[in-house]
């Protein structure tokens, strides 16, 4: 790098939130975010973003599309803390209130090129029977403080952390993502 | 690859497309075969037919070129890039279209004629064609074929719906078109070809056929969408289309379609091919080997004879097993290839490797039960060791097992004698001590043994005598017989003794016991169960007597033989001595004779002869004969003395503890006492091994017998030679310290005592200390009598029995733990390795190598045997030379290949190094951002700070500090902070569920019915609620996230101007007391001071300014004494480090400062002609107050909303209260009962942050559980009636144990001087000691322990930490209180700005004082500006008083106690208060502070200000003035000593001193705890901010010590003004 400043790495990342697969959910709208550690500062680009709503596809796959677009770059002077991408899924429950429907994390592929990615998601339980009913109810199911936590493995080491995340519902939906990046 | 048929297919995929268009009617498709078939033939005439064909139809491309070659180029065109458009039609088709057509059908004629070349490669069909898109295709053929389609659908309304039949109509078209072929093709074969060499054409058609399928079902335009599908499949499953192809083929024969004769392909019989001419040519190309056994003789060599290893008595491997035919097979394949041999070993078979497969495993097997495991290889589970590094204790030098131990049993102990004996108890110590000896003596019984051995002897001379039954030799038996004599002679002496001995003993015991029973009853009180018993043993008075009588007369026999031979030897020597005597004489009687002869002769001789007059023997006198009476009589005498009398019964005693003791309410007071006494001691043992506590028994109470169990057996591991082992007896008094009784010291045991045959033994222990008690113990080393006129005293020490036994333990195997001897070692070891002679022989055992191989060699040992593997591998080293045997085990032996670089170089990295301390969170690093990629890229000073701390963190900085004192605290609470803080940082990687997920709770009934309420309610009522804000947890947080909103909404009472040029009024302030407190105070300033002022100018015109973390924001200014300005401020806040953790909000110590100031508008104008054309006036701010609210309040508090005091200096120059005005007003009058100026504020946080939670937890405790419960109760039942106020009753002393709270009361001593200052004012004396109280700073607990709860440290403690929250301030106040007699109490309640905190309530005569401890001030119960807000309890130094009156608010409750209806007691008659313990010194000791160190950290302070206002004022040049500052020297000391009255004094002399200057300031004043709060307060004055060009700055620094380390710092600052 420039004598001037001192040295860093680049990691651009460009991509897209492709699609996903939520069986029972429609309607469905994404955000994402990356988690990065202490040595890394994004540069160019946005780091966060919410994709329009989409509708599940009529044919058999039922696949939500967006197809949004992440464009960021990233400096940094250590590989520790690499980009995560984290992606949360929100949408209308049959009250019409938004609830989230999953969240997921992935690092930012560490080789350059075109890469796909296909995360599984899921959403904390509520800690009880009437819980979950009320929650239902009320439109407020049980939410991570930031979603940012799925990419931190605070917390859930220990005992409380069976608490933490109590039954992480899987569900097991392909969140699409192609990448591609190159490291200067 | 056939050119012919290349050029069909080509043209054929081509007429398709035409053909199609062509197809108008279905009778017709059958004829588009044959027309291909000789299009194929003929070129030239298919063209023609097309044209023809074409023209109704494509006229407009007619123009253009043929058909063909339209639909060729169409589909070139379509093979272009993507990008390009599809043709729609031709009439859409520009100029270029048809160039580039043009071209492309030239390109195809050559690829036509090439095509007859025979290269297919060349055909200009590329392959990627069947990614091209399906929607193009789709539109291509639409557009092209817009006609065809619509006769199409035509058509295929007819045909079936059927999915199916339509693929079979597809699927016959094109069958239709491939029998085309020559018959002289095999129709596979062509089908071949047609599939994989050209795919082009293919697609098209497949294609075409799906589509054509859709059309018919649905419109166009829906097709468009769906028939995505289809085309997509179709690049993947051309393969397919070939198979299903085929097998249409069939089908369609089956179905015998109409078809052409000629479109059928020949049919002909399979080939027959007969078996054995397969089998024959399968023998020309296949081999199958043989299974049949090869002879030896073929696998090997000519010539040469197996040889068998075997037999020459060399090691075999067992070879791996192998079937025989497999082996049989291998073996002729491998001869039948050319070097075969070399696969066939010397003995004829094939070459293999030992069987690897082992036939035990080689992972130790499991044994669920413990059958037959050999000890060695026995897992034992042993505990980690700790080597302590002693080296010359180490035993065993590092390889010896390490593990020994003792066991020490501990039983109990016997107090012989200790300081709460009673007299009975001394007495009753020696008679059990006596009658321990006796036990003793009885269990040996001497003198029976020795009356037995009396009579043996006896016998034994008897028999001796009598000649006839001894046949030995007569001297022989004279000889033994006197032996025996001489023995019994001893024996008897012996017995005698002995037999003294009991029964002294026995008369002793009786003696004391006597005693004792005097005792009793003269203290007419039993103290000891102990009783004696005597038991009579009655005996038969014949028997005896004749016993006793046979018993002398046999001693007197005895005696009389040995006088007799004593007589008779006396005899002889008599007789000798006589004999020589009588010769003697006659020889003197010659020389008498001689000599009268010769006595003239030899005179001289005479002379030399003469001198043995003395020598002459005397006659001897002939002994006594014996007289047996005088024998008799001594016998006699010596046996009433020693030996019971004949007839007279056995005494035996019996000493037991059946006795009753005297219960305590029988018992006079002292004895009482006592035994209170001895119920408050408690014992216990340190066992101390080489001089260092190892363990420590359980601390058991002492019983009233003195006699203590603990029956513990303490089990220590040992490393070290046991030098020393000792008990230490402590003794516990009550809650008092512990003391050393005494040192027990233990033997070591020998190493044959193993525990479990170890017997209990006894050791005495005595102490020298001395004792005396006030009650009925006698104390000890103390003199007392048992006597009531003292005499015949006694000393005696604390003394005792400790029962114990030491034993060296055995471990599980039945090795005793015992460290063996240094020639024990070797032994020991051998013993553990003996079991295996290999391992002992692989390892350390072996010496001489060349000796092992000398044996090896000897005993022939096969090399080759694995078995012998080590042994050989040992020896081949042994001999080489190299013998080095590593004496280690290493447990990652790779680790070194994975080092990539030397520790020390990875230490020496700065990044590493910065990696590092970041992830172990130094505060210094926790946050640092984008370390470096290199490390010449991290600059040294980055670690600087760092360093500087660490190297710091042990020397005591005195630059801040100036007192030493104050460092060490400082220092001290900084370490117990850091560790404290280190302690969290790991907790708050703890996170629980709350932190992570937000989940709703779930509603109860309550809330459910609330919210239902609510629908009901209307969306924006009238009157709206407050609603509580929502709740952020910290850990989201940034920097300007959060901010201080302070509302400042109006002050009362605030100071006015005086004009200076006034005239000194000189008022007399009467000083005040307690009784004009509560009172209407009357104010005797004069309203002539309103005339003073000039009319119009306002009296101040104060405004408000907020700093806080060096932000400033400031309100308009507003106008009068009362200004009212209703505004919000909004500061922002920032974390240190930018950590928004709740840990390190809870300790941030940032205040917050709400300066008044007063603008003052001063005329600059210098030339009174330019008044009339411009203003120059200046502002000047004057500092009026302030009040000044922790950071930390704050974020507990969650909101502070009331009215303040103002601090506003004691003296104010220029300024002054206006009070005449508020007294007109009725209703101010009762405000203005207490001075100062108010505020009324409302500060919060924006957003609201939770304050962490403190931890609850429950802490052990040395008190009683019964009270522990009671507290319990208590608090309960009173959260429950009021469960906003909080019930204190027990809290958490430093130490971490929970107390109860009134423990903490007690009288204490406030300092003397403070007490002599007005000897005859108590309200002078109060408030001094109220504002010394005061003088120590202030410093909450959250900030010091942040997050751990609140401690309490005793009032010492305090005063040697010189720090403390609300609660030391009140509970030290209270207690000085206590000891001036005052009634007083602490209150619990909540205050504003502090919360829930602790202030002091004293009772005076007939009015209540509430004190608030931590600025001294005191506040009538009536006053409205009381900063107390809520009373919740009142703690008394013996009771608790919880508030259950309605209001809790000061002014509205009785605070009379007495009340059970208004106070609910803590002890009341249920539970009566148990006399507590305080946990308070007995007194506070006071040194004096040095003068001198004042004098000096007041000079430095004075030094550090100056230098910050200097630098404050970076911009302008600050001048000092001297002589005013000097000035203001002198004058602060009269601050300190009388703070009220001496403002016009001052004024007054300011005023004749610095006559023609302005002069405005003020003294602060302060408790001195660190410089940096001095600093802050001088600089939130802001009296730096004045910018005039010809000010002057006075500052002055006073520091007044108080006992105790307590300083009273004064600034004064001041700025002045020249006047003009």
């Amino acid at each position: 790098m420039a004598a001037a400043g001192p040295s860093v790495f680049l990691l651009m990342v460009n991509g897209q939130v492709e699609s996903a697969q939520f069986p029972e959910y429609d309607d469905l709208y994404c955000k994402y975010c990356f988690v990065y550690g202490q040595d890394w500062a994004p540069t160019a680009g946005l780091e966060e973003g919410i994709s329009q709503i989409t509708s599940k596809s009529q044919d058999a796959r039922r696949a939500l599309v967006w197809n949004f677009p992440i464009d960021v770059t990233f400096k940094s002077t250590n590989p520790y803390g690499w980009p995560q991408i984290v992606l949360s899924v929100y949408g209308p429950d049959v009250f019409g209130n938004d609830v989230v429907r999953g969240y997921g994390a992935v690092h930012v592929p560490l080789s350059p090129g075109r890469h796909k990615k296909t995360i599984p998601m899921f959403v904390p339980e509520s800690t009880s029977k009437l819980q979950k009913f009320t929650s239902w109810l009320m439109g407020r199911r049980p939410e991570y403080t930031d979603p940012k936590v799925v990419a931190q493995g605070e917390g859930r080491e220990g005992g409380n952390t069976e608490a933490a995340i109590p039954k992480a519902a899987w569900i097991c939906l392909p969140a699409w993502l192609t990448l591609s990046f190159c490291p200067q | 690859m056939k050119s012919k048929e290349e050029k069909v297919k080509i043209i054929t995929e081509e007429y398709i497309d035409d053909g199609e268009d062509a197809e108008e009617e279905r009778q017709k498709k059958p004829s588009k075969v044959p027309r291909q078939k000789r299009k194929k033939q003929l070129p030239a005439a298919s063209r023609e037919e097309m044209v023809s064909e074409n023209s109704p139809v494509d006229d407009q491309q007619e123009p253009v070129q043929e058909g063909s070659d339209t639909r060729l180029l169409g589909m070139m065109s379509r093979r272009g890039p993507r990008s390009l458009p599809p043709i729609p039609s031709a009439s859409r088709t520009g100029f270029a279209e048809f160039s580039m057509r043009e071209r492309m059908r030239e390109k195809l004629q050559a690829a036509r004629s090439k095509a007859e070349s025979a290269l297919l490669q060349e055909i200009p069909t590329p392959r990627p064609r069947r990614l091209r898109s399906p929607a193009e295709k789709e539109s291509e053929t639409e557009c092209g074929m817009e006609l065809d389609r619509e006769v199409q659908r035509i058509q295929q309304e007819h045909d079936s719906q059927g999915h199916s039949r339509v693929k079979f109509h597809d699927s016959v078209r094109k069958i239709k078109s491939k029998p085309l072929v020559p018959p002289g093709f095999p129709s596979a074969e062509e089908a071949y070809n047609f599939f994989t060499f050209n795919f082009d054409p293919e697609p098209e058609e497949s294609e075409e056929k799906p589509k054509a399928k859709n059309r018919h079902g649905a419109n166009q335009e829906e097709k468009e969408g769906e028939e995505e599908e289809p085309p997509v499949q179709e690049g993947v499953s051309k393969t397919d289309e070939e198979e299903w192809l085929d097998g249409r083929d069939a089908e369609d024969l089956l179905l015998g379609l109409d078809h052409a004769v000629e479109d059928f392909v020949a049919i002909r019989p399979a080939d027959y091919e007969s078996v054995h001419v397969r089998l024959q040519r399968e023998k020309e190309l296949l081999f199958v080997p043989s299974r049949r056994t090869v002879p030896t003789y073929k696998k090997l060599p000519e010539n040469v004879q197996p040889r068998y290893l075997e037999d020459e008595g060399l090691y075999i491997g067992a070879r791996p097993e192998v079937p025989r035919t497999n082996q049989n097979i291998m073996e002729n394949r491998l001869l039948t290839q050319e070097p075969g041999r070399r696969w066939f070993g010397d003995d004829g078979r094939i070459l293999a490797l030992p069987n690897p497969i082992k036939p035990v495993p080689s992972r130790p097997p499991m044994f669920t039960q413990a059958q037959d495991i050999k000890p060695e290889l026995e897992t034992l589970y042993k505990k980690a060791v700790k080597y302590i590094h002693r080296s010359q204790h180490l035993i065993g030098s590092g390889d010896s097992p390490g593990n020994f131990q003792l066991d020490i049993d501990i039983s109990g102990l016997i107090f012989t004698h200790h300081p709460c004996f009673s007299r009975e108890h001394v007495l009753a110590a020696k008679l059990a001590q006596l009658y321990d000896q006796y036990l003793a003596r009885r269990q040996r019984n001497k003198a029976k043994f020795l009356t037995d051995k009396l009579h043996a002897l006896r016998n034994a001379v008897q028999m001796g005598l009598n000649p006839a039954k001894t046949p030995k030799t007569l001297e022989t038996t004279s000889k033994t017989i006197n032996e025996y004599k001489s023995e019994i002679r001893q024996t008897r002496k012996l017995r005698d003794a002995e037999q003294e001995k009991d029964r002294t003993l026995l008369k002793t015991i009786i003696k004391v016991w006597k005693e004792m029973k005097s005792l009793r009853e003269f203290q007419r009180f039993t103290n000891t169960p102990l009783k004696l018993v005597l038991r009579k043993e009655k005996v038969d008075q014949k028997a005896d007597e004749e016993a006793y009588e046979a018993e002398i007369q046999a001693e007197i026999n005895e005696l009389l033989e040995e006088h007799t031979e004593e007589y008779e030897q006396k005899m002889e020597v008599y007789r000798v001595t006589l004999q020589r005597w009588k010769a003697w004489k006659k020889a003197q009687r010659a020389k008498k004779k001689k000599k009268k002869q010769e006595v003239e002769e030899h005179p001289t001789d005479e002379e030399r002869e003469e001198p043995g007059p003395g020598e002459e023997p005397e006659k001897p006198a002939p002994p006594e004969p014996v007289d047996r009476a005088v024998i008799e009589q001594q016998v006699r005498e010596r046996a009433a003395q020693s030996r019971r009398r004949p007839g007279e019964p056995t005494l035996v005693p019996e000493l037991s503890l059946a006795g009753s003791v005297t219960p305590n309410d029988q018992c006079p007071r002292v004895e009482v006492l006592r035994r209170e006494d001895i119920k408050r001691r408690s014992l216990f043992l340190k066992v101390t091994f080489n001089n260092k506590e190892v363990s420590r028994t359980e601390s058991r109470p002492l019983g009233a017998d003195f006699r203590v169990h603990f029956g513990q057996i303490f089990n220590l591991q040992i490393f070290n030679w046991p030098e020393s082992l000792t008990l230490q007896v402590y003794e516990t008094v009550g809650h008092s310290g512990t003391t050393l009784l005494a040192e027990v010291f233990l033997p070591i045991p020998e190493t044959t005592v193993v525990s479990g045959r170890a017997p209990i033994e006894e050791v005495e222990f005595s102490s020298n200390q001395h004792v005396t008690l006030d009650h009925e113990g006698v104390g000890s080393g103390v003199p007392f009598s048992f006597e009531a006129d003292g005499g015949n005293q006694l000393i005696l020490m604390t003394s005792g029995k400790v029962s114990n036994s030491v034993a060296w333990a055995i471990g599980e195997n039945g090795i005793p733990l015992i460290p063996p001897l240094s020639q024990q070692n070797i032994g020991f070891r051998s013993a553990l390795k003996r079991a295996d002679a290999i391992s002992s022989i692989g390892t350390s055992g072996l010496t001489d190598m060349k000796k092992l191989a000398k044996w090896a060699a000897e005993s022939k040992l096969d090399p080759n045997d694995p078995s012998n593997g080590p042994l050989m591998q040992l020896i081949s080293v042994a001999t080489s030379g190299e013998s080095y045997i590593p004496d280690f085990f290493r447990l990652e032996q790779l680790q070194q290949e994975f080092n990539f670089v030397s520790d020390e170089e990875l230490n020496r990295s700065k990044r590493f190094r910065l990696l590092l301390l970041r992830s172990q969170e130094v505060p210094e690093f926790r946050h640092y951002k984008q370390i470096p990629l290199y490390d010449r890229e991290i600059m040294e000073k980055v670690f600087q700070d760092y360093e500087k701390r660490l190297r710091d963190r042990n020397v005591i900085e005195t630059k801040d500090h100036i007192d030493s004192h104050r460092a060490t605290v400082a220092k001290y609470l900084q370490q117990v902070r850091e560790s404290v803080i280190n302690r969290f940082l790991i907790a708050k990687h703890h996170f629980l569920l709350s932190d992570l997920v937000v989940e709703e709770e779930v509603p109860n009934i309550s809330i459910l019915g609330l919210s239902l309420f609510k629908l009901a309610e209307q969306k924006r009522p009238l009157r709206p609620r407050r609603k509580g804000r929502k709740k952020v947890t910290a850990q989201n947080l940034s920097d300007g996230d959060i901010k201080l909103l302070v509302n400042i909404i109006r002050a009362y009472d605030i100071p006015v101007r005086k004009p200076t040029a006034s005239k000194f009024h000189q008022t007399s302030r009467s000083s005040r007391t307690f009784t004009e407190k509560h009172a209407a105070s009357p104010t005797t300033h004069s309203p002539a001071h309103s005339a003073d002022y000039p009319l119009g100018q306002a009296l101040v015109r104060p405004f408000v300014e907020v700093s806080f973390q060096r932000t400033i924001c400031h309100t308009t200014t507003a106008e009068g004494p009362n200004p009212s300005w209703n505004e919000e401020l909004e500061l922002p806040f920032r974390a240190p480090n930018g950590d928004y953790s709740t840990t390190s909000l809870q300790s941030v110590k940032d205040d917050v400062f709400i300066n008044i100031f007063d603008e003052v508008l001063y005329d600059v104008l210098e030339d009174d002609r330019e008044r009339g054309s411009g203003i120059h006036t200046r502002i000047e701010r004057h500092w009026l107050g302030c009040v000044r609210i922790p950071f930390s309040t704050i974020y507990f508090q969650a909101r502070i909303d009331g009215t303040f005091k103002i601090d506003i200096p004691p003296v104010l120059l220029g300024y002054s209260k206006e009070r005449s005005v508020m007294m007109d007003r009725g209703f101010d009058s009762i405000r203005s009962l207490s001075e100062g100026s108010y505020i009324t504020l409302f500060i919060t946080l924006e957003p609201q942050l939770v304050p962490g939670e403190s931890v609850r937890e429950k802490f052990d405790s040395q008190e009683d559980e019964k009270l522990l419960q009671a507290t319990e109760k208590f608090r309960a039942e009173c959260a429950l009636k009021f469960p906003n106020r909080q019930c204190l009753t027990t809290v958490v002393d430093v130490s971490g144990k929970t107390v109860f709270v009134t423990r903490y009361l007690k009288p204490l001593n406030p300092p003397q001087e403070l007490l002599n200052a007005y000897p005859n004012n108590p309200q002078a004396t109060a408030e001094l000691v109220a504002r010394y109280v005061s003088l120590i700073p202030f410093l909450p607990d959250t900030v010091s322990f942040a997050g751990v709860c609140d401690l309490w440290s005793s009032s010492d403690q305090f005063l040697d930490l010189l720090a403390g929250d609300e609660e030391e301030h009140a509970v030290l106040l209270c207690n000085y209180f206590l000891s001036m007699g005052k009634k007083a109490w602490l209150v619990t309640g909540n205050a504003i700005p502090e919360g829930p905190t602790a202030y002091v309530l004293t009772q005076e005569q007939s009015h209540y004082l509430i004190w608030n401890p931590c600025n001294g001030h005191f506040y009538g119960q009536f006053d409205t500006f009381c900063p107390l807000k809520s009373v919740s309890c009142l703690i008394g130094p013996d009771n608790i008083w919880f508030n259950i009156q309605q209001y809790d608010s000061p002014l509205r409750i009785n605070f009379d106690v007495t009340k059970p209806k208004l106070w609910k007691s803590f002890f009341s008659r249920s539970l009566p208060y148990p006399g507590l313990s305080s946990v308070q010194p007995e007194e506070l000791i006071y040194q004096r502070t040095d003068q001198v160190a004042a004098a000096e950290l007041q000079d430095r302070i004075e030094k550090i200000l100056k230098e910050k206002i200097m630098d404050w004022r970076p911009r302008h040049l600050t001048r000092w003035n001297r002589y005013c500052t000097s000035m203001l020297r002198h004058f602060l000391p009269l601050l300190e000593r009388n703070q009220e009255d001496v403002e016009d004094d001052h004024r007054a002399e300011l005023l004749k001193q610095l006559g023609d200057y302005r002069f405005s300031g003020f003294p602060l004043h302060m408790p001195y705890s660190e410089v940096k709060p001095l600093i802050e307060a001088v600089y939130s004055t802001g009296v730096h901010n004045i910018d005039a060009p010809n000010v002057e700055f006075a500052l002055a620094v006073y520091v007044h010590p108080y006992p105790k380390n307590v300083l009273s710092v004064w600034i004064y600052v001041a700025s002045l003004i020249r006047n003009r």
